[in-house]
């Protein structure tokens, strides 16, 4: 039974394409969602699917041609899929300008990939006082305005609709990632396949059928594996993850922009579902794209570690991202300073080989079970 | 002017002490006294504060706050040849060489708290505005936490319309009212509107001065060396609100003038042809790229920097959306059109593009763009792989190749034109 569910799961991560034509045959339009953050609930309830686009990992040809070699890969390869029609369908696609590579993907989208609108969000750094919410709201609109030229209709009760279904998908994924810490016989695959699943489905789907994995989980598993927790932007490489499985690695949190971190913070309840999804956004917090000069995120890894009782920390540095780049210090400082073990494994959606990680992570395991 | 070619430059005459009256010896008297005077205001127990490039000068001036720039200072460090030695720093403590060389040059110095090759007045504050990118958020952060001082977060967002939108100027003046407040809190300082309308009026002075002064490539031969430019900046940066600047620039312009006037340059050979120059300099080899031009007779006549200053504005949103509109924080159709204006204004023949692997922001649409430019102007583009700061990016025998193909295209281009 439960392998039935982690199979569909399976099945929805690891095919987008056939998951968006099956919306668009059922007559849905498409809104593809760029890394890290979008207002997916407004998308939502203008009556879009929102898909995620993070990219695939594949060889980089044609993105060549607008990005020099040291942008990150996971831009790279969302430009490079637009190119290559990989999206075509798609009505718009929504891309944040968190980071310096992000606001380069909109300028060059607009050029290399015509028949995809270029939505752009704007979000403020200083997000928590008055006038930052109130930016947040512009930004909304904007995307609002952007939509009603596709066709969507802006309601605010739809809206209100909407924030409810994605609290509820928070909701389940929070509790995903908890039964999760005590079922090491979910393998690392299947986690980062219930994770990523969630960017291919409408998150009605994703929710149920989180709720029917839940209930199949059963009694917390026996098996004696290494506890980790996972820090970074993407995770989902499959020669990635089946090293963690074959070294014998639970992750029993992650810290992974593309996985919790999209479910920390819900929607506050508030008569003006617009503002109180702006309200949402000054609340979050815990990620190396949105400012806090103490950066809670580092204490936040190393209370999580010792919370879940995690024998380390590995943190997944995506090549060329700056932002991490930088925190990155700061996590290693510190989890020195708690001795929590750390180790560092540098990946990239055009790598082939993956001997360098399973070296890394070789070593880290043995040092972790001596 | 031939002579001077054959001349070589290895055969070193005694310098001339400068004329102080002169612009050279006035912006650089200004450039170096911004260090100087945040250092002697620091030993007399006055706050300093690291200020970023583009952030609102208006501010610590106004309020009286010594600073410092640490782009400068690291530009200054990697000019003087320390640039490996202070990234090794910084990535001995576990930065990626990845990230831009200022920031690892400036987070070594936080470490190291010296360096001879430009020393600055530690910082008790710092000001930090993301309008030419969000690695100086990440860069202040850091900071911020290695030194355990307070950061002044100023978020001007990158900007996808061509317009600044009216909720981006209530957005960006709310926090520059709290950043103000923010520090006579923490310094306990008055915020003076007299002394902010006089430094307004020394800013716009020093930038309209500066605007006109970069326009004089207008003729030809240009009455100067573009590279003058990458250096003159630094006042432009560091002290555009103080009255000297102004005076300075303005002296600058009116060299300038007369230069043009008497038919004389500070590009000291024949000039033969002008290109725009698109980037940050490489500073650890701006001698070798300077003479790789030079030596073609190819004059630099303008970089987007001629646009960058300018600061001149007649009222408060006006000053603000003068501070959204910096190079870096504007789309690509506007950053294209600017570009394109200062080619047309300045008879440019071809466009050298800098592909500075520090400058992710910079670099990320830079070849849509200048295929745009090159295709609106009808001018040969060609790009180098550099750094501004980290030497080991950078191949001379690659940009050497390069400006030598595109020296061809435009001498060919020259010819037919003639014929
Ligand atoms: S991986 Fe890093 S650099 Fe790339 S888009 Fe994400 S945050 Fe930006
Ligand atoms: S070089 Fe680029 S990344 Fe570095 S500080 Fe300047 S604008 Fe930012």
């Amino acid at each position: 039974m439960i392998q039935d569910t982690i199979r569909k799961f399976h099945e929805a991560a690891a095919s987008p394409r056939a998951q968006m034509e099956k919306y668009m045959a059922e007559g849905k339009k498409i809104v593809l969602t760029a890394p890290v953050y979008t207002p997916e609930e407004i998308i939502h309830s203008m009556g879009f699917v929102p898909m995620g686009a993070w990219g695939a990992d594949m060889e980089l040809n044609r993105a060549k041609e607008y990005f020099p070699a040291f942008l990150c890969s996971i831009v790279q390869s969302i430009l490079e899929l637009g190119i290559r029609d990989a999206y075509k369908g798609a009505s718009a696609i929504v891309i944040p300008s968190l980071c310096d590579t992000l606001k380069t993907l909109g300028e060059n989208w607009k050029y290399a990939v015509d028949d995809i609108k270029f939505i752009p969000m704007t979000y403020p750094q200083n997000r928590k006082p008055d006038y930052g919410i109130a930016f947040t709201k512009a930004g909304y609109e904007r995307v609002i305005r952007d939509l009603e030229e596709l066709g969507g209709k802006f309601d605010p009760e739809a809206l209100k609709e909407s924030n409810k279904v994605y609290n509820a998908h928070n909701a389940v994924m929070r509790r995903v990632d908890e039964a999760l810490a005590a079922h090491p016989e979910i393998t690392a695959a299947e986690r980062s396949d219930i994770f990523k699943s969630a960017y291919f489905m409408t998150k009605e789907e994703h929710t149920a059928l989180c709720e029917e994995f839940l209930a199949e989980l059963g009694e917390a598993g026996a098996e004696d594996k290494l506890a980790i927790v996972v820090s970074g932007i993407l995770t989902d490489a499959p020669q990635l993850n089946g090293i963690f499985d074959d070294m014998g690695m639970h992750i029993v949190a992650d810290d992974v922009a593309a996985q919790s971190r999209q479910y920390r913070t819900d929607v506050p309840e508030m008569d003006d579902p617009l503002q109180a999804l702006a309200v949402k956004f000054a609340n979050m917090d815990n990620c190396s794209v949105l400012y806090n000069v103490k950066k809670p995120r580092v204490q936040w890894i190393v209370d999580t570690a010792k919370e879940r009782n995690a024998k380390g920390v590995v943190v997944v540095m995506t090549k060329f991202c700056d932002p991490e780049e930088f925190d990155y210090v700061m996590i290693k400082r510190a989890c020195e300073a708690a001795d929590l073990p750390l180790a560092l494994v540098e990946v990239d959606r055009q790598m082939v080989h993956f001997e360098q990680v399973r070296t890394n992570l070789e070593t880290f395991r043995d040092m972790l079970t001596m | 002017m031939a002579e001077e070619v054959k001349k070589p430059e290895e055969v070193k005459k005694p310098r001339k002490p400068l004329d102080p009256n002169s612009a050279k010896y006035k912006l650089g008297k200004i450039a170096s006294d911004a260090f100087a005077t945040a250092i002697e205001a620091k030993k007399q127990g006055r706050p300093v504060a690291w200020v970023s490039s583009n952030f609102p000068v208006e501010i610590p001036e106004t309020l009286g706050l010594a600073t410092a720039y640490p782009e400068n200072q690291a530009a200054g460090i990697a000019a003087r040849g320390a640039g490996e030695r202070m990234c090794e720093v910084a990535e001995a403590e576990g930065y990626s060489n990845d990230i831009c060389a200022y920031a690892r040059i400036s987070l070594a110095y936080a470490k190291l708290k010296e360096c001879p090759e430009q020393d600055v007045a530690m910082p008790d504050v710092l000001l930090c505005c993301n309008n030419i990118c969000n690695c100086m958020i990440k860069w202040y952060e850091n900071l911020s936490q290695e030194l355990g001082i307070p950061m002044i977060m100023l978020d001007i967002p990158f900007n996808p319309d061509y317009e600044v939108s009216d909720a981006e100027v209530a957005y960006v003046s709310g926090q520059f009212w709290d950043a103000v407040h923010q520090l006579e809190d923490l310094f306990g300082l008055k915020w003076d509107d007299d002394k902010f309308e006089q430094v307004t009026g020394f800013s716009c002075r020093a930038s309209r001065a500066w605007l006109e002064a970069t326009a004089q490539a207008k003729y030809t031969p240009s009455p100067f060396n573009g590279f003058d430019l990458l250096n003159h900046m630094a006042v432009m940066v560091t002290a555009r609100g103080k009255e000297e600047a102004g005076e300075a620039m303005e002296t600058l312009l009116k060299e300038y003038k007369e230069n043009h006037e008497k038919g004389e340059s500070t590009f000291r050979v024949e000039e033969k042809h002008r290109i725009m120059f698109e980037g940050i300099a490489c500073w650890p080899y701006l001698r070798a790229t300077s003479r790789g031009l030079k030596d073609r007779g190819i004059n630099m006549v303008t970089t987007i920097y001629a646009d960058a200053f300018g600061f001149d504005y007649n009222s408060f949103d006006e000053m603000i959306r003068a501070y959204c509109s910096v190079p870096n924080a504007i789309n690509l159709e506007k950053s294209r059109d600017k570009r394109i204006k200062l080619c047309k204004d300045n008879n440019v023949e071809g466009l050298l593009v800098h592909t500075n692997r520090s400058c992710k922001l910079w670099s990320g649409f830079m070849a849509e763009m200048s295929r745009q430019i090159g295709k609106e102007c009808n001018i040969p583009v060609t790009s180098f792989d550099g750094d501004q700061a980290d030497p080991r990016n950078f191949s001379e025998a690659q940009y050497d190749t390069r400006v030598q193909g595109l020296c061809e295209i435009m001498e060919a281009n020259k010819e037919a034109k003639e014929a």
